[in-house]
């Protein structure tokens, strides 16, 4: 199915969401009331704001896990909501990163990467010489063939890290990711992601309640129930470190 | 890493509970086993009997059991002429409680005919004549009788002497009880009462011949049915009842096992709902989701039915020793049937994985960044 483009996207422009609503419960619950941003290729922007004011439900419209209630949001000038296979979006597009790590407790390092790669046609053992290239890249090839429980709390972000770069996306979504870890572990996955980001050239958008976090971002949205209150540079920060 | 291997690793994961559910679809395909083997094992049986006495057409009237119902001795006059035909051997055979056996073979067999040749004196002697009160015994029926020459064998109410052990060359015919056929109509006061006829045609006589002769036959003895050797026991209302019970049960069987399926499928979904969508968040579609709950649940048909053939084996040739069965039936126990029980178990484990697997393609990947 062709996804009409918004031709008012310029190319640069990643994501573009105007009037963009979720309700729950027949109404009951508005998590976003009409928010409206633009995402430009190779911004690191941090969501920030307290728990329930709606920053998680927007990462989720963004990665196409659910739908908006209301309003619009495109990537690359194609319709999420109405993009005709979702699955491949998130597969090909996006990168996820969560709090909770989400590792398959029963694969090894090295099998969790290669799972977002069964929806290509990378060979086999391709699939798993990838896997391996990116756990060296986040620093884990001594950990390759370890289970979840037997790694680390920032070991196990790191591995999801390297899963949700598997395909290579253009896009990566942070959920917290730094909200299960120390202090130096915390930093140690904040300077992971600028890395990427970096080098990669990647549109990084991270979740996080933490203005600190935030402050490292090239740009900050700043919600609160269901609404963006704040949009722009980092609050109180002359100039965004990356590294 | 393969997609089979993620589909082993999800059955992994509660080894205890894949191996109950595995026990329960397997006790479903073990019947299956048994009970088709064991029936279709009284046809093979009856079948090798009827080879070993050189009997190619068998006349009778089995509509409604197993052995078959009495009609007149004089009907074999129609046909012992006919061309084609080269010798008949009226038989009288009836399925009875012999002593300590439930259910033993009594043969009687015309005096003189053919029928008799097969038999293989192992020791003592055959009967002197038509009349004499004597029986001889198939190797089996004397161990399953616990007899000797010279010891008596009760049928109804008259005590017969056993004079002979004989081998018959089958297992039906060396489970049964042999004697001369008036002495049992005399016994059973059916005096000119035969219920089957044992014809062989003249040699060279093609399948095609054969059964025009049935068909000949037939046309002279409305009475009773003439039959190629062997398709008048598959054909019988006995055997096909048999064959019913043999598979209603099976599916009995089998209905605990897929209700143990879906069990055990429901509840790895809904134990992995959070796992579920993660994949789907990690860009997995639906369709390889349900393909993963199935292929699980294939799984666990695929390696219940390997366990339940082999417990099905074991089975049944336990309950061959059993008095009750030991001379009746070799079960049969082909390739065909073992692959035709797993390839059953793999089905019973697909269909236990439909309402699982849509289940699992209901989920919305968004709970993934819930918890």
């Amino acid at each position: 199915m062709e996804v009409a483009a918004n031709p008012a996207t310029a190319p640069a422009c990643v994501f573009e969401a105007a009037g963009l609503r979720k309700e729950f419960d027949d109404g009951q619950v508005q998590a976003l009331r009409g928010v409206e941003f633009r995402i430009a290729e190779g911004e690191f922007v941090a969501i920030i704001g307290p728990s329930g004011c709606g920053k998680t439900t927007l990462l989720q419209m963004l990665g196409a896990l659910d739908r908006p209630s209301a309003g619009s949001l495109f990537y690359r000038g194609k319709s999420v909501p109405d993009l005709p296979d979702p699955a491949g979006y998130r597969a090909h597009e996006i990168g996820f990163v969560f709090q909770a790590f989400h590792l398959l407790p029963t694969f090894t390092a090295v099998e969790n990467v290669q799972i977002p790669m069964f929806e290509t046609d990378r060979p086999l053992a391709a699939r798993k010489e990838r896997a391996c290239e990116l756990l060296k890249a986040v620093g884990l090839e001594h950990r390759l063939a370890h289970f979840p429980a037997k790694l680390s709390g920032g070991e196990r972000q790191r591995v999801a890290i390297a899963r949700s770069l598997a395909n290579g996306p253009s896009v990566l979504l942070a959920d917290e990711p730094t909200g299960n870890l120390d202090s130096e572990n915390a930093r140690h996955i904040l300077e992971l992601l600028a890395r990427l980001h970096r080098e990669q050239h990647m549109t990084l958008v991270l979740v996080t309640h933490d203005m600190s976090i935030a402050r490292r971002a090239s740009r900050a949205i700043q919600m609160k129930d269901g609404r963006i209150v704040f949009d722009g540079a980092p609050p109180s920060l002359p100039t965004p470190t990356l590294t | 890493m393969t997609f089979l291997a993620v589909v082993a690793r999800g059955l992994m994961r509660r080894p205890v509970r894949t191996g109950l559910t595995l026990v329960g679809i397997s006790i479903g395909i073990a019947a299956v086993v048994a009970l088709v083997g064991m029936s279709r094992g009284f046809v093979a049986s009856w079948t090798a009997g009827m080879k070993s006495r050189g009997v190619d057409i068998v006349v009778h009237n089995m509509r409604g059991s197993l052995t078959p119902k009495a009609f007149p001795a004089a009907t074999r006059d129609r046909i012992a002429h006919l061309p084609g035909v080269a010798a008949t051997c009226t038989i009288s055979v009836e399925l009875m409680s012999i002593e300590n056996s439930e259910m033993m073979i009594v043969s009687a067999r015309e005096w003189g005919g053919f029928s008799w040749e097969n038999l293989k004196l192992l020791s003592g002697r055959m009967p002197r004549d038509a009349s004499e009160r004597a029986v001889v015994l198939g190797r089996t029926a004397a161990e399953v009788l616990a007899k000797k020459i010279g010891d008596t064998v009760q049928i109804e109410t008259e005590e017969l002497t056993v004079v002979g052990i004989v081998d018959g060359g089958a297992l039906v015919e060396n489970g049964s009880v042999i004697l001369a056929q008036p002495l049992l109509q005399e016994i059973m006061g059916n005096q000119g009462q035969i219920n089957a006829i044992d014809v062989r045609v003249t040699s060279g006589t093609s399948e095609a011949e054969m059964r025009r002769l049935c068909e000949e036959f037939n046309r002279l003895i409305p009475e009773a049915r003439a039959q190629v050797a062997g398709e008048h026991i598959r054909d019988s209302q006995g055997y096909r009842m048999i064959n019913a019970m043999s598979w209603g049960t099976s599916l009995l069987a089998l209905l605990v096992g897929v209700l143990g399926v879906m069990n055990t499928m429901l509840m790895t979904v809904f134990e992995r709902k959070q796992e579920i969508c993660i994949l789907l968040a990690l860009g997995w579609k639906r369709s390889r989701i349900v393909r993963m709950v199935l292929w699980e649940s294939a799984l666990l048909g695929f390696f219940g039915g390997i366990l339940g053939v082999a417990l099905g084996v074991v089975g049944v040739n336990v309950m061959k020793t059993a008095p009750a069965i030991r001379g009746l039936l070799e079960p049969e126990l082909t390739v065909g049937l073992m692959l035709t029980a797993v390839a059953i178990a793999v089905v019973v484990g697909v269909i236990s994985g439909l309402y699982p697997a849509w289940r699992s393609s209901r989920l919305t990947p968004s709970l993934a960044l819930q918890g």
